[in-house]
């Protein structure tokens, strides 16, 4: 790299690569479940016969290999 | 044994049926039967990439409603022997397609057939269900293009949930092919390459297309440039083909055209 390279814009190709990845990093982990209130509803159900329950959060990761669902239940003291 | 290979985007408009009349021909030219499938009901196109609208007497829905049998649905292309064509329907409803009347067609092809390349509609709706189901394997067409990549990813995110042979748990073989790529572009840091696009969806290569003016110029003419030996994307479509028969090709080069000017810049760099 030249001391010239540093006054240089970035390229239009790398600020398009980082809206793709922020925007597929999101997009990856929300498609996979498409009804997640209703899943969270449903499970508050279950829980609520046998638990006190406040809340309960779901989080999904994913990548193209592995996908993984993360239900955190939050019991009422 | 056949193989069903679909060809899908997401995106509308990034070259599925140019790919899939390439492949498709260049697959014939290999001396394996093949035969093209167009599954986008109400909106045929392949048919016109191939030169074969004149020709079409049934579609594909003629075929699974019992209208006709297949043999008098296929259409033989007189200038590629080995390839055959199942023309879409033009009817308006969508819908029209259902699950076992599919199965049974490809099965039917299978019989026949060595491939078996089906052109999926854009979206991610019922038809590229229909057309992903019975898949062995996936070519994914995108181009260097911010909304074609995501939408692309978004298509691989879903083929193993919409495919028979990933429920039985089977792998569905996922290839990218990389179409209207201009190597000025990306020389110049302007245009995604080839390697970020990769970097981004994690799948395999299996085929580079350089953006190409000759390709309007072969659908205008109704033949596919596959046919074209002294064209470059001809032989990058011949090229995927030969991949596909499990071949070991080298992807091409595709350096931009300098201009003298520029070769001039070159010199005192």
């Amino acid at each position: 790299m030249s001391l010239f390279d540093i006054f240089k814009k970035k390229k239009s190709k790398d600020v398009a690569k980082d809206r793709l990845m922020m925007m597929l990093a999101y997009e990856r982990a929300h498609t996979k479940i498409e009804n997640l209130d209703e899943m969270k509803k449903e499970l508050i159900e279950v829980v609520k016969k046998y638990l006190k329950v406040k809340d309960i959060e779901i989080k999904t990761t994913s990548n193209q290999n592995l996908e993984t669902l993360e239900v955190e239940i939050i019991l009422d003291k | 044994m056949a193989e069903v290979i679909t060809i899908t985007s997401g995106k509308g408009g990034v070259g599925k049926s140019t790919t899939t009349a390439n492949i498709a021909t260049a697959l014939a030219m290999l001396g394996k039967k093949v035969i093209a499938v167009d599954f986008d009901i109400g909106l045929r196109n392949l048919d016109m990439i191939l030169g074969l609208e004149n020709r079409i007497v049934y579609d594909v829905v003629d075929v699974m409603e019992g209208r006709c049998n297949l043999a008098q649905a296929i259409i033989k292309d007189k200038r590629t022997p080995n390839l055959h064509f199942l023309p879409a329907s033009q009817t308006k409803d969508k819908t029209v397609l259902d699950k076992d009347k599919v199965e049974k067609l490809i099965n039917d092809l299978k019989k026949e057939f060595d491939y078996i390349l089906i052109d999926s509609p854009a979206g991610i709706e019922s038809g590229f269900e229909h057309s992903i189901y019975l898949a062995d394997r996936a070519l994914i067409v995108t181009t260097p293009e911010i909304s074609s990549v995501r939408d692309a990813d978004r298509v691989i995110g879903i083929i193993d949930a919409k495919s028979k042979k990933a429920q039985m748990g089977e792998e569905v073989q996922k290839h990218i092919i990389i179409n209207r790529l201009k190597p000025e572009l990306v020389e110049k840091g302007e245009m995604l390459s080839v390697e970020d696009v990769l970097h981004i969806l994690a799948l395999p290569l299996i085929g580079i297309v350089p953006d190409d003016e000759d390709i309007v110029k072969s659908t205008n003419l109704g033949e596919p440039i596959a046919l074209k030996e002294d064209s470059l994307v001809g032989e990058a479509f011949r090229r995927i083909a030969r991949r596909i028969l499990g071949e070991k090709v080298e992807f091409l080069d595709l350096k931009a055209k300098k201009s003298f000017f520029e070769k001039l810049k070159g010199l005192f760099k």
